[in-house]
């Protein structure tokens, strides 16, 4: 495969001087064709499973998937020739397997749980458009990712107001399973908190890289390790402070340890002093200890999460946990086969627990997959953050894929019960839009880094004496 | 910055590893013993409808419930031939719970049971397909659809339980108003709902078995326990010794007066009568003063012989306590010997009251499986025959079974209507009961009857009681007799 037959207006065919940069766009249809037939036999698969037939919507649902995912990767194309040619087909694959999970718990419930309602499947295939359209206007308006940097403190206000905004809103619009981090506008909620974090990130990643040097300064050494100098210790002061404001107004410890995470792994990032890491933690544990002390909602969950069959927990405060590590082991090794389980058992099971329904039906095996997937999408996204040059893109590529991962660490983790579990979204898999779309976001934005990386030097200037437009 | 970076991978792919083994262990190695955590419907289920639950057949091998293979993700369908009249017997079998027998042998019925741990091998190594095995409940067809039929004829809520004295095998067990068990084995889970909730509401509560759970009082047909405490007591006396039987008994302590139904004179209203006439025509002025002679103590103790106050009785369905409670006073004993105090008895406890008398004062251990087949028809389990209780000794069962014939077989008995004349010449032995209660009694009367037939070879018990019925001659009885009818037909003799 050559860069000839890469449409792009972008790359012209170079002479032998210049080493041919390849776009990789075949590769990626290549793989979309996978992901699209994966969710079309997994949607077929629920449909046999339960009716023993094909499903009735597979047409109505996969049409409009298909046309997206095709538009996605024509974008790819004009946009962004040279991204990643695995990031799109990783998150279509992803996207799909959510919208056959949410018609396979819209299609069957039992007496405690009424199945997920009928509109639930096509709301979620319009999530998608939204979220890939979202994408392809990301990858279209934001065509160099320095360009973000310009916005660092207004992204950082935006971002800042979103996560406040329905901590300062009313519980009745704000107000959901105890926890205060959604808009209620009639039937139609967002999160928008789901938006901040891309948007803090882009802020973090601007500030840090115009502070790094200052940051990066030591101050007294202890026990071999540099701590920074107390002045500088402002901005790491902001954003615990802030993540604890997060988890005492609004109730959602997942989300405050995503932003606190995020925030101290940039910092890391930026200034390679493994202090601020140390430091991060230590804060970030200790607060939420005191909290866990200070606040039953908190402390409710590391009771949960010690011990979900003792007493009462299994049927009252640790039964939504315990149902799901029960469909999971139902699920075994291989699974119940999609259609096979009975995911409905568990309260929440298509949002927050969406991971123990795969795990029931698609087993260990369709679990480890999934994992694996993630785990691809953020290795690429790391990958990414090495190969770019400029700092700003560097800092962004890190910390967008430490979120992810640590995002699917933290959902995850909670549903197995590595650590507690905490109502955060599990990444295109969880049915709900604010969610879906901001994934969506942060695929487009890694794609956009990733073109930056891998997008061949201009071409050396030949004709010496004359003025070189260059454009930025 | 690539340093810190790379340091940032390794801690994601530590991050990643330990979700991969978390997972690996929790679906690998926990399912076992998660399985058996509390709450864990998906294990249960699991088990449920692994293999083809076996059927419930009556003693004379009518099938009531059985499993046919189904179409859908569960792979075989519950049904119930005869529904709604072995209702209290079979209970339901839904996806997540069962009742009735479908709950007491759950674990043989769905073939998860350890005592077919051996045949499940054997099934293997021959490659046959594993069954659940087959329980043989002691009911008789005929008895139980006489009952049945008989209480739906009568269109008020009761209970009817038939005891084969001899060896405590319910011969019959019908409840009215009843349900289909078929509406509850629907495998779609709204439908479900629907049918439960359908069923909760429905009037008469059919879901309620009233031949094992219903209370009421038992009236006069504790007579049986009150001339039995007296026959016990005081050996001088017989069923032709005169017993004071006043038109109007003043209770001690009291202005309240007892007087007898209708304020009927007892006996030839002298103030006197034999034992056996004041049985007979059912005297609680008679039976009250008795009672109040005896104490509260004594009564308790005769009620308790006879299987009353008795929290754990199963057949193995749980059957509710029938309760005497001690009174506080002479009066409120007075009313206790005639059933009227807070004494409350089950269909079962009537059906018991008579079986101890029809088998010379042996109790037996009423029992609802016979015996449980595997699917190769060798038996796994069969109930043992045995003694609840010595209620009477033989002498006091003889005398108070000759009262008990004296009301049906007297032209004056309370329910001289089914003599051997008009029933052709079955001789029934019995006692009829008239429980009144609300404020005041002013509520429905119940109706209430026990009996054993036929009179000189007992071989059925039966105990009926009718909500809101009447006299308990009038509404009880004619279903006993022929519920009686009905079984004794099945033995060969009329």
């Amino acid at each position: 495969m050559s860069s000839i037959t890469a449409p792009s207006p972008t790359v012209d065919p170079t002479g032998p001087l210049v080493p041919v940069a390849r776009s990789r766009r075949r590769t990626e249809l290549t793989m979309l064709a996978f992901a699209v037939a994966l969710t079309a036999f997994a949607f077929a698969n629920v449909g046999f499973s339960l009716n023993g037939k094909l499903p009735s919507g597979i047409v109505e649902y996969m049409a409009p998937y298909v046309v997206m995912v095709v538009i996605a990767h024509l974008a790819m194309r004009r946009f962004a020739p040279f991204a990643d040619p695995l990031l799109l087909p990783l998150a279509a694959l992803l996207n799909g397997l959510g919208v056959v999970m949410t018609y396979r718990l819209a299609a069957q419930g039992n007496l405690l749980t009424a199945p997920l309602s009928s509109s639930a499947t096509e709301i979620q295939v319009v999530y998608t458009a939204l979220g890939i359209g979202c994408f392809v206007a990301v990858l279209a308006l934001i065509r160099e990712p320095r360009v973000l940097q310009r916005y660092t403190y207004t992204l950082g206000a935006i971002g800042i107001l979103l996560v406040a905004l329905p901590a300062l809103l009313p519980a009745s619009i704000s107000e959901v399973a105890g926890a205060k981090i959604q808009i209620r506008l009639g039937t139609f909620t967002i999160q928008p908190e789901e938006f901040a974090k891309l948007a803090l990130a882009v802020s973090f990643a601007g500030y840090l890289v115009a502070k790094r040097d200052v940051l990066a300064l030591a101050g007294r050494r202890v026990l071999g390790i540099d701590l920074p100098r107390a002045r500088d210790l402002g901005p790491i002061l902001v954003a615990w402070a802030a993540s604890l404001l997060l988890l005492v107004f609004e109730s959602d410890v997942g989300t405050s340890a995503v932003f606190m995470g995020l925030f101290v792994a940039m910092l890391y990032i930026a200034t390679s002093r493994t202090s601020w890491l140390l430091l991060g933690f230590v804060m970030f544990v200790a607060g939420a200890f005191a909290a866990s002390k200070l606040f039953a909602h908190v402390g409710e969950r590391f009771d949960i999460w010690l011990h979900p069959f003792v007493g009462q927990n299994p049927s009252n405060n640790a039964y939504q946990l315990v149902q799901g590590l029960y469909g999971m082991a139902s699920g075994g090794l291989l699974g119940k086969g999609l259609g096979g389980g009975q995911p409905y058992i568990t309260p929440l099971v298509q949002s927050d627990l969406v991971i123990s329904a795969f795990g029931e039906e698609l087993g260990l095996a369709g679990l480890m997959a999934i994992l694996l997937i993630y785990g691809l999408i953020v290795q690429r996204g790391l990958r990414t953050a090495m190969l770019v040059k400029d700092p700003f893109s560097k800092l962004l590529a890190g910390g967008l894929s430490f979120m992810l991962a640590l995002q699917v660490f933290v959902i995850v983790g909670g549903v197995t019960r590595l650590i507690p579990l905490t109502g955060i979204t599990t990444p295109f898999l969880s049915q709900g839009g604010s969610s879906l779309v901001a994934s969506w976001m942060l695929i487009a934005l890694l794609a956009r880094l990733s073109d930056t990386a891998r997008r061949p030097p201009p071409r050396p200037i030949q004709d010496e004496g004359l003025t070189q437009v260059v454009t930025l | 910055m690539n340093r810190a970076l790379r340091r940032i991978s390794i801690a994601v792919l530590v991050m990643f590893l330990l979700l991969l083994i978390n997972v690996n262990y929790l679906q690998g190695f926990e399912p076992a013993s998660l399985a058996s955590k509390p709450g864990n419907s998906r294990a249960f289920y699991a088990a449920q409808n692994q293999y083809e639950r076996g059927s419930i057949v009556t003693s004379d091998g009518v099938t009531i419930a059985a499993s046919k293979p189904s179409s859908g993700s569960i792979k075989y369908q519950r049904y119930y031939p005869l529904g709604p009249a072995y209702a209290p017997v079979t209970g339901y079998d839904t996806l997540y719970s069962q009742t009735g027998v479908e709950a007491a042998e759950n674990s043989l019925l769905s073939g998860n049971d350890s005592s077919l741990d051996v045949r499940k091998v054997i099934d293997l190594i021959t490659g046959k397909t594993t069954k659940g095995a087959t329980v043989e409940v002691t009911i008789n067809s005929k008895a139980q659809q006489a009952a049945y039929s008989a209480l739906a004829a009568l269109g008020k809520p009761g209970g009817v339980v038939a005891l084969n004295p001899k060896t405590g095998a319910i011969l019959a067990m019908a409840s009215y108003p009843s349900y289909d068990p078929a509406l509850l084995a629907v495998h779609d889970g709204t439908q479900l709902n629907n049918n439960d909730a359908a069923l909760l509401k429905a009037p008469g509560n059919p879901l309620f078995n009233r031949a094992l759970q219903l209370t009421l009082a038992p009236g006069s047909t504790f007579k049986v326990v009150t001339s039995a405490a007296l026959l016990t007591q005081s050996p001088s006396t017989t069923i032709n010794t005169n017993v004071d039987s006043p038109t109007q008994l003043t209770l001690p302590q009291t202005t309240h007066v007892l007087t007898n139904n209708n304020g009927e004179v007892c006996g030839n209203g002298s103030g006197q009568a034999p034992l056996i006439t004041a049985f007979a025509q059912s005297c609680d002025t008679t039976f009250g003063r008795i009672g109040m002679d005896l104490g509260g103590s004594a009564l308790n103790a005769m009620a308790e012989k006879f299987g009353m106050n008795n929290p754990n009785l199963t057949v193995p369905l749980p059957v509710a306590q029938s309760n005497y409670v001690i009174p506080a006073s002479l009066a409120l004993t007075a009313f206790s010997a005639i059933g009227q105090y807070s004494d409350t008895v089950t269909p079962m406890q009537e059906a018991m009251f008579a079986a101890a008398i029809a088998n010379n004062g042996t109790l037996m251990k009423p029992y609802l499986v016979q015996q449980v087949t595997a699917s190769d028809l060798s038996t796994v389990q069969s109930t043992p025959q045995s003694v609840l209780s010595q209620s009477v000794t033989p002498s006091v069962a003889q005398d108070v079974g000759q009262m008990m014939r004296a009301v049906v077989q007297d032209p004056d008995g309370t329910a001289a209507g089914f003599s051997a004349a008009n029933e052709g010449g079955l001789v029934i032995a019995g006692k009829t009961g008239t429980a009144q209660n609300g404020v005041n009694n002013s509520g429905l009367n119940d109706a209430v009857f026990t009996s054993f037939a036929p009179y000189a070879n007992p071989s059925i018990a039966v105990g009926v009681i009718i909500q809101g019925g009447g006299y308990g001659a009038t509404a009880a009885a004619p279903i006993a007799v022929q519920v009686i009818k009905a079984y004794l037909a099945t033995l060969g003799n009329p």
